[in-house]
């Protein structure tokens, strides 16, 4: 059985931060995948030209998933590349992956991570943080769980190969988003005062009644988000094109 | 910052409220753009990038808000003309001019998607070589960085040609935008809990909870 070195593992993983670099409508991650699996096929196929391209036009169809888990793919296909298993187990396989590694990363990180980081910093910023300590923070937080998530998925895959799905789905990763709820509503409820008493204070607007103003507002964003969260942005561009209008008219 | 937004290495410092105080750095005012990243980082809290989603290229955006907040302030008097006020007016069109960049790159990242797909799209139908395979990857990540910089110039070049040319000398123009920035970010972050949490009562629980001790924290203080 072939070893995955720590300098091979170093450099799927620098090169899977480029997965998406050539992100398309008709093979998605696919060309990004083979992109990061060539060290390991180059030196599986090491001096058989024919079937290292094979193997990287193989790699470079129909694939996608979240590009953080997408590591977990890259090590299990790699282990059943070194396994030599059949070409059409293998891509059954990739089709497979898809939709468990798109669905548990979006709703870990896009949907739950992202948003408890971002808020954090925002909530920084509205309690009076300097610039470099609520992006540096924000920075930090976020990036140990990103980095970690790809060093531990390309782990996974290349330990469990084709048995990757049955260790995703015992894993406590799946438990994940369930469990950051309650901290993102926790941050998300501590945020709302400092920040409208911080952005409306020089509106006039009593404070109490600013923050009670936004809590009613959030209410509505919460019923309606589709339309309210286009809503938002759309007072801000006509908002800003009145101001102008008037402005220029006094 | 163009190219982590996707290409490489999503590691946020696209995101505006890096973007942002680090554009700001450059432009000698971090704290405006600390203020106005955190302002997009609201607005854009909800955009999640899923498939094949469009959502807002928010590096060049926070960039180019950050140039017209600095370009308004710099240019004291001369065309602000609001006196030691006019900073949430301010702050309102430089937003206003992020949120429509963004919305740009948006289109322009679905431009760049579709070009991908004539380039490496057709790589899994046959062998191919890594050399071959890795020059049409890079040639893809160079194409996002010339679109993200190209987005971020004409960003730059509009928040120029707004702060010599928008007066914001009215009175009423600082209450204005203080309610419409305090408006707009408590819809956009109730939007936000709505995408994520909607119908689940120990979320809404936990986040009135938490709103009350923030609420009395402050009165306290």
């Amino acid at each position: 059985m072939a070893e995955l070195t720590l300098m091979l593992r170093l450099r799927v993983l620098a090169r899977s931060l480029a997965i998406q670099g050539s992100w398309n409508f008709r093979t998605m991650l696919g060309a990004g995948t083979a992109f990061a699996l060539i060290p390991l096929l180059s030196s599986l196929f090491k001096g058989e030209r024919e079937a290292l391209a094979r193997a990287v036009g193989r790699h470079a169809g129909f694939f996608n998933a979240h590009p953080y888990m997408a590591s977990v793919a890259i090590g299990a296909l790699a282990r059943m590349e070194f396994e030599a298993a059949d070409q059409e187990e293998i891509q059954r396989f990739r089709n497979v992956l898809v939709g468990p590694l798109g669905s548990l990363g979006d709703r870990l990180v896009w949907a739950r991570w992202r948003p408890l980081c971002s808020i954090f910093a925002v909530l920084l910023v509205a309690t009076g943080a300097v610039w470099w300590v609520a992006a540096g923070l924000f920075l930090l937080l976020y990036n140990s769980a990103h980095l970690s998530l790809r060093a531990w998925g390309l782990g996974l895959g290349w330990r469990e190969g084709r048995r990757v799905g049955a260790a995703l789905r015992a894993s406590p990763l799946r438990r994940l988003p369930d469990r950051l709820t309650i901290p993102l509503a926790v941050i998300s409820g501590l945020l709302l005062p400092p920040l409208a008493l911080a952005i409306g204070e020089g509106s006039g607007v009593e404070p109490i009644s600013l923050i009670g103003i936004s809590l009613i507002l959030a209410a509505a964003g919460y019923w309606r988000p589709a339309t309210v969260g286009r809503a938002a942005a759309l007072i801000l561009v006509l908002g800003s094109l009145v101001m102008i209008v008037l402005a220029n008219a006094a | 910052m163009g190219l982590d937004a996707a290409s490489c290495p999503q590691v946020m410092i696209s995101r505006p409220v890096v973007a942002g105080p680090l554009a700001g750095l450059l432009l000698g005012s971090p704290a405006t753009g600390l203020w106005i990243g955190a302002l997009l980082e609201i607005l854009t809290l909800r955009q999640l990038p899923v498939g094949a989603s469009r959502y807002w290229d928010t590096g060049p955006a926070a960039v180019a808000a950050t140039a017209a907040a600095a370009g308004f302030a710099g240019a004291g008097g001369a065309v602000g003309a609001v006196g030691a006020g006019g900073a949430e007016a301010r702050y309102v069109l430089a937003v206003a001019l992020g949120v429509l960049v963004g919305w740009v790159g948006s289109w322009s990242v679905y431009a760049m998607r579709r070009a991908n797909a004539r380039l490496v799209g057709a790589l899994g139908e046959r062998s191919v070589s890594p050399r071959e395979l890795e020059i049409k990857h890079l040639l893809a990540m160079a194409m996002d960085f010339g679109r993200a910089t190209a987005l971020t110039a004409l960003g730059v070049i509009i928040a120029v040609a707004l702060a010599h040319s928008v007066d914001l000398s009215f009175g009423s123009a600082d209450a204005a935008g203080a309610i419409l920035l305090a408006v707009a970010a408590s819809l956009a972050l109730g939007a936000d809990i709505g995408t994520m949490q909607k119908g689940r009562p120990v979320f809404v629980g936990f986040f009135l909870a938490a709103f009350a001790s923030g609420a009395v924290l402050l009165w306290l203080s």
